[in-house]
């Protein structure tokens, strides 16, 4: 997990087929939904399409991944897979991030692996 | 120890982080409360050099600030976590751990990708935009402490004024809602 796995649109839901690969990292070919070798089985393309183009929300929902749409601005935006989740609240497994520090630095939850770890979220509000 | 601020406010956090020598993280998207269904702060919990999750979401305190809202004891708390850091000693059992967490529901989910589609327009510029977003996301998680409260400071509302305890009484009347585990 990084956080270039959660997504934000500018201009969905629909978008163009060669447009799909960048936003989701995903494609759809005649044998369905494709990354690298894998491919998911898509039960109904027409439910994915709309004319020439893809609901990009759809495809997050196949591949479990929720998404959300504000009509009036066009912004999408598509959360984490939910397997990670699951693997943290069902399989005690902790999923990894990637974050900012305070320069501005991205930093790895995995960055700190093979040692004990406290994880605190806070806030100033 | 691993600080993740579920903020936007670096300038503030970085006060707080002055002289600190552990990681502080900004997640102003609020990764890791969908990652980890965390749904208040503080949430701490504890991962084992093989990733595993030993104490999940636990509402634990690093001073006693709030220990008359809250009833709990920090110095308690923080003997926990020392005696797991020691020793490895654990205050749940791995079947207690498990399943201690619920799993965000569809509209938890949802709110947290309206917050993040609200705080984009808000840094666009588009205030109208962010507003009507945060509102849908609080109302999709109207007990969510990193949506309904971690919005106001960002809709110009004082997060320690009378909406604090409007939330709180809402709260409180919901049945605490937490996901995770609560007390010493």
């Amino acid at each position: 997990m990084t956080t270039n796995d959660i997504v934000m649109l500018d201009d969905g839901p629909l978008i163009d087929a060669d447009a799909l690969e960048s936003a989701l990292g995903w494609t759809l070919k005649p044998e369905g939904l494709c990354k690298d070798d894998t491919c998911v089985i898509v039960p109904d393309r027409s439910a994915l399409m709309s004319g020439d183009r893809i609901d990009v929300t759809a495809v997050a929902e196949l591949l479990d991944r929720p998404a959300a749409h504000d009509a009036e601005s066009g912004l999408v935006a598509i959360g984490a897979p939910r397997e990670l989740r699951r693997s943290a609240v069902n399989d005690m497994k902790a999923p990894d991030f990637t974050l900012p520090d305070l320069d501005g630095l991205p930093m790895n939850f995995s960055d700190h692996r093979s040692k004990k770890r406290l994880l605190v979220a806070f806030s100033s509000w | 120890m691993i600080a993740v601020a579920v903020d936007e406010d670096v300038e503030t956090i970085r006060g707080a982080a002055d002289g600190i020598t552990y990681p502080v993280l900004i997640d102003a998207d609020h990764v890791v409360t969908e990652l980890y269904a965390i749904s208040n702060v503080p949430t701490v919990l504890m991962i084992d050099e093989g990733d595993n999750i030993v104490q999940p979401n636990w509402s634990a305190y690093a001073s006693d600030t709030f220990k008359e809202l809250t009833g709990i004891d920090s110095e308690t708390q923080k003997d926990h976590i020392r005696a797991w850091v020691k020793d490895g000693t654990l205050r749940m059992s791995p079947d207690e751990a498990k399943g201690a967490v619920a799993d965000l529901s569809a509209e938890e989910e949802q709110a947290r990708l309206f917050f993040r589609i609200a705080t984009r327009l808000r840094n666009d510029g588009d205030a109208d935009g962010a507003e009507r977003n945060f509102v849908t996301a609080i109302d999709l998680a109207p007990h969510d402490w990193t949506v309904q409260r971690a919005a106001q400071p960002l809709r110009g509302i004082d997060p320690f004024g009378e909406a604090f305890m409007e939330l709180y009484t809402a709260f409180n009347e919901a049945g605490r809602p937490y996901h995770g585990v609560t007390g010493h």
